[in-house]
């Protein structure tokens, strides 16, 4: 009886699509030219889609050879939900964000505010905006505030 | 938290709390339940003011995932000589 070889372009090209999803958190997230726009991802998940495919015409075209008649459709469709996920997610979740109409614009005076720091120290805008960093320093040009969602 | 990561990256720059949003609101960048458990949050958002406190460049992304970069923060420094 043959024995009919190990479908190993379907596992591939599922194993990548699990990478172009899982790397993005872990790895491209972390430069901002992979994270804007996530290219690097997209490369994974198109290879890994032809790699799949490929598995899945030799499973289905080759029976006699390659075994993948039943992994194929559950491996798809989980590297369809891999990519469809993350699809969702760089094209549209992460924009959603409120409309923040009432943030003050450009020629306006930033508002006034008292916050502690990690010292628990309390920190006013118009303390940044008057002491240099250091006594030999003038005072500073300007102050940059920035707004994060806390945890990134 | 926020002290042990600045004394570990180094940071000079201040670290502000605001555990109940009120400069949040105050800057009318509340993202109601976006945190990870739920919480109130901020929207990204970076403004750089000049030396009498008024606004002069401003980033309210429309994608969390993109932040300014910090060349363009330089770049829009420059004009506050």
């Amino acid at each position: 009886m043959n024995e009919r070889q190990w479908n190993w372009q379907l596992w591939a090209g599922f194993l990548l699509c699990l990478l172009g999803f899982a790397s993005y958190p872990f790895v491209f997230a972390k430069f901002p030219i992979t994270r804007d726009v996530p290219w690097a991802n997209f490369l994974l998940f198109a290879v890994g889609g032809v790699l799949f495919f490929l598995g899945l015409r030799r499973a289905f075209g080759q029976q006699q050879q390659y075994r993948g008649k039943i992994a194929g459709p559950i491996l798809g469709t989980l590297s369809l939900l891999a990519a469809g996920s993350f699809c969702f997610i760089v094209f549209y979740m992460t924009k959603q964000l409120p409309a923040s109409t009432g943030a003050p614009r450009v020629g306006q005076k930033a508002p006034e505010f008292v916050l502690p720091d990690t010292n628990r120290n309390p920190v006013s805008l118009d303390s940044l905006l008057s002491r240099p960093l250091s006594s030999t320093q003038a005072p500073p040009k300007g102050v940059l505030l920035v707004f994060y969602r806390g945890y990134w | 938290m926020s002290r042990d990561l600045c004394r570990k990256a180094g940071y000079t720059y201040s670290f502000l709390s605001d555990p109940r949003a009120e400069v949040i609101r105050r800057y009318d960048l509340l993202h109601q339940g976006a945190g990870v458990n739920g919480q109130d949050i901020a929207r990204p958002a970076e403004f750089l003011l000049d030396s009498s406190g008024v606004i002069r460049w401003v980033n309210l992304t429309e994608d969390y995932r993109v932040r300014a970069r910090p060349e363009q923060i330089m770049e829009a420094a420059k004009a506050l000589r």
